[in-house]
């Protein structure tokens, strides 16, 4: 007699740094409400569908894998979200934002990002999406088009750079405009991420801004 | 003309979006369909219902599913999915590593000579290793402030301390700490385990405080080369205390639960259950041990320095007793600590058409999102990993992980329950 598959597993949690913040604030702040699920250290090229042992056996090396503890640091978990499809699905939903960078060329120019989810209908049509813009000292970016419930804004990957004041800025939306700012010593590039809330998936597009010179800087009084 | 009504009812709840309770119910005992009155219908008509209610529930799930499509999060049926406000007590060795039984004792001479003079901590292991620490602190409170030395200035350490204790333990007007032992007593040893190897609070129940018999020739200082303990002497032997909440609820006073401290072991229960040897008071809820002078003296030759304005350092009497009976009998300081934890229980249902693609860039190549294994177009699986809680803004909230990667497929359910601890 054999034993029964058990296919109830118990995890234990560890709250985030947001969570213990909402939670030190009491009342209401903290309340989970819905649950997604990830697969960040998983690398699919590790399916094996010629494994000499057979089909048993494809995913054998991936079901092996020792998984690292949870951190605490919500912008480092879930990166890699699973997402429902229908079945015969051949093609992920994956965010476009039509050109792969972004020049400006001074100061107050600007460029609007228009993001679309390609290979599902209505993709991200309620959530929109987040953008988040690696260096704030670049460029400012703003939300054209907002969410129906404007001011939330899901977690997010955090970049910090050399410069504390060059730390990632996020927005959350349907679309967006970025502006260049100033610069006066050199031309910087950034990066823009434009991540589907519902869908998941992330696009990078780069980002340029080039140095101001008199003739790109507006010196009108 | 009852059975049409009964099917445009049906009818008429499914346009509206109200879903019968059960499909199965139907026909039977349960309550189902709100109002309507199945007694007069005939078998028949009951079985045409039956089967649209079935295709009702059917085309609901397939909304469902198609509502999810594309969908990365899942809210929680708050009623059904969550289950809150678990309280759960939790119990654990009480010593260091979590360890039930503590055999090694050592004090430290980074301990101050005006700090000796009240208290000695008991370490684990040796000080100056890294890792050990303090376990508990021992002390010795005399009510006239006798067996320590005032030095000519009227500072009496044991009388400070019986104080402390009876104010910390005693009820207000109470000024003498009072055993079935002895009756009211002057002389008191106290065992005091360190806060955070205690939690919240010692586990009634199980302690046990083996103590040695002392030599008939102590010196009067404790701290002295003649305080030891005897060798093999049937008249004194090792004993070992424990409390008596086995055979007692004890008592609630305005610093908790107080029990007896008795002769007995945690495997055998109190010893002489009937007429039990009284040395002392448990305070689990203060994690404090108050041992009765008197009593030690008398069973186990302690010859407690009582002599007024004298450095007798008491409790290193103690300490030598509680060590030495690991020395000579081989027995251990049994404790465990107790906390009550409050866990939130969400159970995380995985139904088979949910969750079988990935974000993950290794799912896909190319830039059109093409599914990078073949063989999983048409027959997709994911590997599910970590579990994110979230709140209405989508802030990731609490995180868990599994142990090992759990496949999903659309021939595979998963019921994951996160519990989250505050």
């Amino acid at each position: 007699m054999g034993y029964l598959n058990n296919s109830s597993v118990t995890v234990d949690a560890i709250l985030t740094l947001k969570g213990r913040e909402l939670l030190a604030k009491g009342g209401n702040a903290f309340n989970i409400t819905q649950f997604a699920i990830g697969d960040d250290e998983v690398d699919y090229t590790l399916w094996n569908p010629n494994h000499p042992l057979g089909t048993n056996f494809y995913g054998t090396i991936i079901e092996n894998l020792p998984i690292t503890e949870a951190i605490p640091d919500e912008t480092q978990a879930l990166k890699y979200k699973l997402v429902s499809l229908p079945k015969q699905t051949t093609n992920l939903p994956i965010v476009t934002v039509g050109n792969s960078s972004i020049v400006l060329q001074g100061p107050g120019s600007s460029d609007t990002i228009s993001p679309n989810t390609a290979n599902i209908q209505g993709g991200n049509a309620n959530l929109g999406y987040t953008v988040i813009l690696s260096d704030s000292t670049v460029a400012d970016i703003q939300v054209t088009t907002a969410l129906s419930n404007p001011g939330t804004l899901p977690t997010t990957p955090r970049f910090i750079g050399d410069n504390e004041d060059a730390q990632s800025v996020a927005v959350a939306g349907f679309e967006f405009k970025v502006f260049a700012k100033t610069l006066i010593v050199a031309s910087k590039t950034a990066t823009i991420t434009i991540i589907g809330n519902e869908t998941g998936g992330a696009t990078t597009i780069n980002l340029t801004v080039n140095k101001a010179t008199t003739a790109n800087l507006n010196l009108t009084s | 003309m009852e059975n049409m009504k009964t099917i445009k009812q049906l009818k008429r709840q499914q346009r509206l979006g109200i879903s019968p309770p059960s499909a199965p119910t139907l026909a039977g005992t349960a309550p189902a369909l709100g109002t309507i009155d199945t007694s007069n219908v005939d078998a028949g008509t009951l079985q045409l219902a039956q089967q649209l209610a079935n295709q009702i529930v059917a085309e609901q799930q397939q909304i469902q599913i198609l509502a999810a499509s594309g969908r990365v999060f899942t809210r929680f049926d708050a009623v059904n999915d969550i289950i809150d406000n678990q309280t759960e007590t939790v119990t654990a060795g009480l010593w260091s590593g979590n360890i039930g039984s503590l055999t090694t004792y050592f004090t430290s001479s980074t301990q101050t000579n005006s700090q000796r003079r009240y208290y000695v901590d008991t370490f684990d292991g040796d000080p100056s290793v890294t890792g050990s620490a303090v376990q508990f602190a021992l002390a010795y409170g005399n009510a006239n402030g006798s067996g320590s030395s005032n030095y000519g200035n009227a500072d009496s350490p044991s009388k400070a301390i019986y104080a402390q204790y009876r104010q910390l333990l005693l009820n207000a007007n109470d000024t003498r700490f009072t055993t079935a032992g002895s009756g009211s007593t002057d002389s008191i040893y106290v065992v005091n385990f360190k806060r955070n190897r205690l939690k919240e609070r010692l586990d009634a129940g199980n302690f046990e405080l083996p103590l040695a018999p002392m030599s008939a020739s102590a010196d009067t200082n404790g701290t002295g080369s003649n305080v030891e303990i005897t060798g093999s002497n049937p008249s004194f032997g090792t004993i070992r205390l424990i409390d008596d909440s086995s055979i007692s609820t004890g008592t609630v006073t305005e610093s908790g639960r107080v029990f007896n401290i008795v002769s007995g072991s945690i495997n055998n229960g109190v010893f002489s259950s009937s007429d039990p040897v009284y040395y002392g008071l448990a305070y689990p809820d203060y994690g404090t041990l108050v041992l009765d002078g008197k009593m030690l003296d008398q069973k186990l030759q302690f010859q407690t320095n009582t002599t007024s304005n004298s450095e007798g350092n008491n409790h290193f009497r103690l300490f030598h007793s509680v060590s030495g009976s690991a020395a000579t009998a081989s027995l251990g300081f049994q404790a465990r600590n107790s906390e009550k934890v409050a866990s939130t229980h969400y159970f995380v249902r995985v139904k088979n058409a949910e969750y079988n693609f990935s974000n993950n860039p290794s799912y896909v190549t190319g830039s059109d999102g093409l599914i990078n294994q073949s063989t999983f177009i048409g027959d997709p699986k994911a590997y599910i990993t970590t579990v994110g809680l979230y709140n209405n803004a989508q802030e990731l909230l609490a995180v868990a992980k599994l142990s090992k990667p759990l496949l999903k497929s659309f021939q595979r359910e998963a019921l994951i329950r996160v519990k989250l601890d505050f």
